[in-house]
């Protein structure tokens, strides 16, 4: 018997040769796509600068007396009388206003203490007798090295609530019998001439929204 | 070779090159799971020499990863202790420093970057967290007229974030800390969903850390390096609380608003303060969940 190739047959053959030469085609670029792709396109993730170092210092805002003696630093301007007299203490100006005149030797003093800054007499806390010695309400002479029993003597609440651990900083341990707790003293927050703590700058919040506000150069809406 | 061997042959040639392309992205999965880990058991059943093992592994990877030797530790709760934690709202002055200080203890990726705490600024006369703003982005701090309301996780009594996770790679500790088995989690994400207080975060992408910034001090269910899927959130410091130490963010607390103790002790300062200081309860107290972390006011 004769074979015929019918025209039709022969028409679909070559459709389905091009159709399969299309689909090969096809995939070997996606392949070598995928594989480019993987290798050279990464997605760069948005570079996140790192928090300041300056925010991660927890060492106390200032110094006390105790401080000073602890680390062994020159202690050679606590010492009054090297300037002023033993027998005639220093006398205290006010201008018309009430407000205390700091004389120049003493101009890094700014004196801001209690409200409407009354708290002005420096013989209030210093000892009149002895400059070298601080001096309690009470009448009790306090040491350099032992404020809170000077502050203590007016802020009662804050006294009886930072020895119970409840005001002030601490570190260390919670637990008493596996390690010491270490309770900073009033004057490593608060200075003692100026005692409300100063604002200062905040860290850097969640970076979500640091991104979206630079992305679209808006302000935030708060 | 003819015509249709020779399309057949580069038909599956492309295919198959396609397929082994699609799977490349698998190849770096070794740098967040192995077989050890995939087999690794549930938390409460792994034995101590288990434990042994599993920590070894987490040094070692952490180590390959980050190029830094860790000390890995599987600490448990201490007998007759529950911590609370209370912070002082009069005090805070909303610095950010705890947030900070934070990331830096808890090893927490730096981009993206997860942060457990966020500081609400609030206006004056108000305790709707509605009205808090905690993208603030202030030059100075405090501002006339507002307060600052840090929030974390608050170690509920009740916590539902515990409730919904369908694996139980959350539970709650005897010392009150919710933890999670990282090595457990799923990354359903339903314990975010659950928290009313926004305090669990998902790590989206592989977590990136600095090697000068690894805290090398470790936990298995604290501050080890989370993998990519999982979700983590603020145990109250485990690595450092259980050892009887404070947790990272009370100590850099630069005006003591934060304090932290066992509620058990009656000569805690936590105690002291519950018994003694004006507290605002808890917070959202209407959702039943009995929170472990207390505001209270000096004044």
């Amino acid at each position: 018997m004769e074979k015929i190739d019918h025209p039709d047959q022969k028409k679909s053959d070559n459709a389905a040769n091009y159709w399969l030469s299309g689909i090969t085609a096809g995939f070997l670029a996606l392949g070598i796509f995928f594989v480019v792709n993987s290798k050279v396109n990464v997605v760069a993730r948005l570079e996140i600068p790192q928090v300041d170092k300056k925010f991660l210092d927890n060492s106390p805002w200032r110094q006390t007396y105790a401080d000073l003696v602890k680390s062994k630093e020159d202690l050679s301007d606590y010492d009054c009388y090297s300037c002023h007299d033993k027998v005639k203490p220093p006398l205290i100006r006010y201008d018309k206003n009430q407000k205390i005149i700091i004389p120049k030797e003493h101009a890094n003093i700014e004196m801001s203490h209690g409200t409407h800054e009354r708290n002005n007499l420096c013989y209030n806390c210093h000892n009149e007798q002895n400059l070298n010695t601080l001096q309690a309400r009470d009448g009790n002479v306090v040491k350099f090295d032992n404020i809170p029993q000077l502050c203590g003597s007016c802020h009662g609440p804050a006294f009886r609530d930072w020895e119970a651990g409840a005001h002030g900083r601490t570190s260390g341990y919670w637990d008493r019998q596996l390690g010491d707790i270490n309770r900073l003293s009033c004057a490593n927050c608060h200075n003692p001439h100026a005692p409300r703590i100063p604002t200062r700058e905040s860290a850097p919040g969640p970076h979500t929204y640091r991104e979206a506000t630079n992305y679209e150069n808006t302000k935030s809406v708060h | 070779m003819s015509r249709r061997s020779f399309l057949r042959g580069c038909a599956a040639f492309g295919g198959v090159s396609a397929l082994a392309a699609s799977l490349a992205p698998l190849r770096e999965l070794g740098d967040y799971t192995n077989t050890d880990q995939f087999l690794q058991k549930y938390y409460k059943e792994l034995t101590s020499s288990d434990m042994t093992k599993v920590i070894a592994r987490i040094e070692s990877e952490v180590e390959r990863q980050y190029g830094i030797r860790p000390h890995v530790r599987d600490l448990k709760p201490m007998d007759g202790v529950e911590f609370v934690y209370a912070l002082n709202l009069t005090r805070c002055i909303g610095c950010r420093k705890c947030v900070h200080a934070c990331v830096k203890e808890n090893n927490q990726s730096r981009s993206p970057e997860i942060q457990y705490i966020r500081v609400l600024k609030m206006p004056h006369g108000s305790m709707d967290v509605e009205k808090g703003n905690h993208n603030y982005d202030s030059k100075q701090v405090p501002e006339k007229g507002f307060f600052y309301m840090p929030i974390q996780c608050q170690q509920c009594k009740n916590p539902p974030c515990v409730k919904v996770c369908p694996v139980n790679a959350t539970w709650q500790e005897k010392d009150g800390i919710t933890v999670i088995d990282y090595d457990w989690c799923i990354g359903c994400r339903y314990c975010e969903a659950a928290c009313p207080y926004w305090a669990r975060r998902f790590n989206f992408t592989k977590p990136q850390i600095p090697k000068d910034r690894i805290n090398p001090d470790m936990s298995y269910l604290g501050n080890r390096p989370r993998k990519q899927g999982v979700m983590e959130k603020c145990h109250f410091c485990i690595q450092r609380t259980r050892v009887g130490k404070y947790p990272a963010c009370l100590e850099a607390c630069p005006v003591g608003a934060r304090k932290f103790g066992n509620i058990l002790d009656p000569n805690s300062e936590v105690s002291y303060i519950l018994r003694e200081k004006r507290v605002f309860i808890q917070l959202k107290e209407e959702m039943g969940t009995s929170p472990r972390f207390f505001y209270y006011f000096d004044k």
